[in-house]
Parts: C-alpha cells; structure tokens; sequence
C-alpha cells in the first residue's frame, strides 16, 4: 500500500527548476532574430510536436493507455486549420476548429475502445490513421486529395517589422508555453495522479474511488485535444496539408519520440519533438544520403533509451542537473 | 458467378494475412507479446531470399534457404531483445517491437534501398478453369501452402515431444521450467518458428505487390485484425478470421460503391472494432481471467 500512497499523495513534480525555463525563455526570444528561415520553420515544427508528443504523453504516458493513433487526431487538426483557413477564416477560428474536431471525433473514439486496454486498445487506435488516410484522399474537394492543401493562418501585423517565419515561431512558442502550462497542471492536480495510479494499478485505483473509465476518456480526448493544437502549429509552420502527415508511421515515430525524450515529463516532450526534428537534419548533417539510416537511428535510440535509460532524456538532463546542484552545495560549505 | 470469383479471389489474399497472423500467434502462445515487428521480420528474410534468387539459385531453393535462415533470426531477437522486457508492462513491450520495426525497415532500406524489385513467384504462371471461375496458380498455390502450413503446425503442436514442451512452456513457465524443460530454449525456438512462418508469408506476398522495405506495413495491420478477431490463442480461429477478412474486404470493394478499391482496409477495421465490443477476446479465443 506504501507505493501506492506515495503515488497518491506526491505530485509528480517537475525536476528542472524555473531557472533552466528561464534561460529557455531568453534562448526562444533570441534566437529567431539571428537565425535562417529554415532554422526558424524547424524550429517552430519542434514546437508543435512537442506539442503533440505532450499529448500523446497524457494518455500514454500517464494513463498507460498505448495509442497508436496520435498521427489521425494532428491531421485531423492540421486539416480542420487548413480547410478553414482556405475558406477565409481569420487565425483564432481556425485554432477554434483544429481544436474542437480533434476532440469531438476522440471522445466519440474514446467513449467505446476505453473499454479496451492493453493490446486491444493500441490495435483500435491504430486502425485511425490506417482509415484516414485513405480517407482524406477520398474527400477530395474537401482535402484536396493526394496534392493536399496549402494554407497559412497566421500574418505577421506590420507593426512588428518581423518576417513570416520569426512571427510564426514566436506565436508558435507562445502557444506551446501555454500548452505546457495547462499540461502541467493537469498532470500535477487530481487528474494526473489518477491517471498515475490507473497506469500503476486500474483495480487500486478503482477500489479507492478514482472513476477509472470516466478519467481514461479524460485523458483520451486531452490527448486529441493536444494532438489538434499540434495540427495547427503543424501547418502554421509548413503552411501545407496532405495525407502523407497522417500516415500511421508518424503515430509509431511519435511513440518512439516521446519515449526517448522521457514519459511522463514536460522536459522528455520538448526534447521528444527536438528528437523528432533534428534526427532527421543531423543524420544529413553527418553527410548520410543512404535511405534507411534515419530509421536505424531511430530505432536504435528507442531500444537503447528502454534498456539503459527508462526515463528517457529528460531523465538524464535531470540527473546531470541533480549533479551540478549536489556539487555547488558541497562547495558552499 | 462474379460473386464466387471474388470469394475465391478474397480467400487468397486472406491466405496471405493468415500466413502473417499464424507467425503473430505463435509468438504469442510463446511470450504473450504481440509483435509489432514481425511483418519487418519478414521483409528482411524475403531480402534473403530475393539475394539468393539473384546469386542463381532456383526460387523454391533460394525461398527454403530464407525460411530456414530466418529462424535464428527470430531466436536471437528473441534472446537479446525480448526477453529483457518480455514482463514488463504492454506499454514497454510495445515500444519495443515498434522500434525493432523501424530499426529493421531501416536496415533494409540501408542495405537494399527503397527502389521497388520485382520477386519471382513460386508457382507458375496461369489460370485454372473449373465451370466457368478463373482461379490463377498462384492463388491455389498460396491456398495450398497456407493448408500445409496448418496441418503442419498442427502436428507439430499436438503430436511431436517439441511442440507439447513448447505448449507447456507457453501454459506455464515456473512449473515447465521445474519439470526440466529448457524454458529459455523453447521460447527461442517459438521466435525462431514465428519468423520462419513470417518468411513465407513474405515470399509468398512479395511477387504481388513487389519487394520493398515498407511492403509488409499494409499485410501487417490486416493480419493484426485477424488476430484480434480470431482470438490471440487460436491458429484456427486466426486463419478462419482471415479468409473472412478478404473476402469481406473484396466484396465490399467490389459492390459497395463508395468503399472501392482504396477504402477496403475500413471493412475488416470496422468488423474488428466490432468484435472487440462484443468479443475482446476474440471470436473462438478463449477469455483470460486475471486475479487481483
């Protein structure tokens, strides 16, 4: 019972303290100013699959519910923006519909595969991303079929004197900063030590009064939320949709993301959405055209953060910080 | 008269997704894992294969050699990878094969890049007429393999020393493993027979849709709802649940206008999210009790 109260009780509390946020914080501001185009548009993808990964994480990694389709509910996003933005909508209804499709379609997901668990869980949601992306070719005039769909939301005001790309980034970051805020509120408070303890234990949970079905649905339509707001930075940052973004690779590449940059962490999911965008760009960076290696590299971390690393990245930046701190102290004395 | 030629078609291709499904409940009677990576598996050994074909050999014999090839294949994934987390949370397990599938399709891309290859049959080319319904060779053929395939299993599992030890390992490990039984061994053998199998099923879909490193993806989401609706522990129920899902899916694509060719993969999707509703366990899967 001792394990379990500790997990009731103790909120699982953020390791990195406020002063590595705040340099974060400067780093964000400045950088766009001084970068290339390039650097920015992949800065702001880091953005919004950290975003995703953020997500993902609530329902996966806190809840302990595997789901194989996170890739269906940031398409869903990214078309919702993108579709509406093409009708002319101005930026804040588009955020508006990439943020309520996502949820409606996941808690319509939800209320029936929660059900499930284990196994069965991830093979239903893995039939989401299977299912749309013939989908999305199909509904053509919508979608734009297999050529996808170009579209932009957001406009720099001229008054900033900023370019496409360092607006972008900026709005981009600010909304994952508050994304973060709400994640980490949710996961500290009543909802994410019962998702805890669910993960640990779902007849535990069930037999000290945690409504177990009532708070997986929870977490599920969090997470498609999430994923729909990651839809939407999604195509703010590339300004183009097609059917290939929702391919059930993306879901498994998410999965394996999020796991190396550390479950159950605000820190794991940025670097989770770094590790998802810049693996790509330093496998080019070391010289490799080869196809394949990308893949390898991905792999190849996943297996070796779950046998050598459990906690992911964000658990080796905490232990190397625990480090720093243990070291000035013994100095102070 | 197009009704009978799309069952018979649809139980072709089902026969494929069972081959693939057969390999999936193997490993899971060995370790309780559902393997992500086991249609990756099976690229690789039909790399193998495509390899020995081009060095001159005969295709049977180049297809035999990649089968037998696979099963150490299988036994030191197995060994190095799976047992290191085989009881762990589904979550880790999971992650686990998912990353063994990228890691392997990525290998496979290194070593044979993503351009498309063209794979010989291993049946002859024609068309067998019997009262007006078309049915190609290699449509009987595969119906064969798949027929031999479940009677060979099936005396392997039910009438060798081999295929008791290995049932009894998968029933209860603590108690085999005090009866003096090479638990270890046997659940590398389990992996080692799974690919096996996962490598026919790989020759045999690879003349179809040509070999490239992702060409298993689509065989292994299907044989993935075949499982799950045939129930996790039944070779039988599996392979039923597959000439079912093809000739559902070919019916469908055939008559309903709107599924075509391209929303086929929506119809088993649905029977499946169906049957977990009404039957998690699967439809001749027995169901698990767990104690609290």
């Amino acid at each position: 019972m001792s394990a379990i109260s500790r997990i009731w009780k103790s909120a699982p509390a953020s390791r990195v303290p406020a002063l590595l946020w705040l340099v974060g914080t400067v780093v964000a501001a400045i950088v766009p100013l001084l970068a290339t185009t390039y650097t920015n548009s992949q800065l702001s993808l880091v953005a919004a699959f950290a975003v995703a990964i953020l997500g993902l994480n609530l329902v996966t990694g806190y809840a302990g519910q595997v789901s194989l389709g996170h890739s269906a509910f940031l398409g869903l996003g990214a078309y919702s923006a993108a579709i509406a933005t093409a009708a002319g909508w101005p930026a804040l209804a588009a955020f508006a519909a990439a943020c309520a499709v996502p949820s409606a379609i996941g808690l319509l997901v939800a209320l029936p595969a929660l059900r499930l668990g284990g196994h069965s869980l991830a093979m239903v949601t893995l039939a989401l991303p299977v299912v749309a992306v013939p989908l999305a070719k199909r509904l053509s005039t919508l979608t734009g079929g297999s050529t996808g769909i170009s579209a932009s939301p957001l406009h720099a005001p001229a008054w900033t004197g900023l370019a496409p790309d360092q607006w972008t980034f900026y709005v981009l970051a600010l909304l994952a900063a508050v994304m973060f805020f709400l994640a980490g509120n949710l996961t500290r408070g009543r909802l994410g030590r019962a998702l805890s303890l669910i993960r640990v234990n779902e007849t535990v949970a069930a037999s000290v009064g945690v409504p177990v079905y009532e708070y997986k649905v929870q977490a599920f339509v969090c997470a498609a939320l999430f994923g729909g707001v990651a839809g939407f930075m999604y195509v703010c940052a590339i300004g183009f949709m097609s059917p290939e973004s929702l391919n059930l690779l993306i879901s498994l590449n998410l999965l394996i993301a999020m796991v190396v940059g550390g479950m159950r962490s605000l820190l794991g999911s940025l670097l989770g959405g770094a590790f998802y965008v810049f693996l790509p760009e330093l496998v080019s960076f070391a010289g490799t055209t080869r196809s394949g290696v990308v893949n390898i590299a991905t792999g190849a971390s996943v297996l070796l953060v779950v046998f050598l690393a459990r906690g992911g990245a964000s658990s080796i930046v905490a232990r190397a910080w625990g480090q720093i701190q243990a070291r000035t102290r013994t100095q102070r004395f | 008269m197009l009704a009978l030629q799309q069952i018979l078609g649809g139980l072709a291709t089902g026969a494929i997704y069972a081959t693939l499904a057969l390999a999936l409940v193997l490993i899971n009677r060995a370790t309780r894992v559902v393997n992500f990576a086991q249609g990756q598996m099976a690229v690789l050994s039909t790399y193998f294969a495509w390899a020995l074909v081009q060095t001159g050999l005969p295709t049977a014999a180049a297809v035999a050699l990649a089968i037998v090839l696979a099963i150490p294949l299988g036994a030191l994934i197995e060994r190095f990878v799976i047992r290191r987390v085989a009881k762990e949370a589904p979550l880790v397990v999971i992650v686990v094969t998912i990353g063994l599938l990228i890691l392997l399709n990525g290998v496979a891309g290194f070593v044979w890049s993503q351009e498309i290859k063209p794979f010989p049959s291993l049946f002859p080319t024609g068309v067998a007429q019997v009262g007006g319904i078309a049915m190609s060779f290699e449509s009987l053929g595969i119906v064969a393999v798949l027929v031999a395939l479940v009677i060979a299993l099936q005396l392997l599992f039910f009438r060798t020393r081999l295929g008791l030890a290995m049932r009894a390992v998968a029933d209860n490990p603590e108690s085999s493993a005090l009866s003096g039984l090479h638990v270890n061994l046997l659940l590398m053998t389990g992996w080692g027979l799974a690919a096996a199998v996962g490598a026919l099923a790989g020759c045999l879909v690879a003349p179809k849709v040509y070999l490239d490193p992702n060409m298993m993806n689509q065989v292994l989401v299907y044989a993935l709802i075949a499982v799950i609706v045939g129930g996790l522990e039944s070779p039988l129920g599996v392979v039923i649940a597959a000439g079912m899902i093809g000739v559902v899916e070919n019916l469908a694509g055939t008559y309903v206008d709107f599924i075509g060719n391209d929303l086929q993969i929506a119809v088993p999707l649905l029977l499946m999210c169906a049957v977990l509703m009404w039957r998690p366990q699967g439809l001749f899967g027995r169901a698990e009790k767990a104690r609290v």
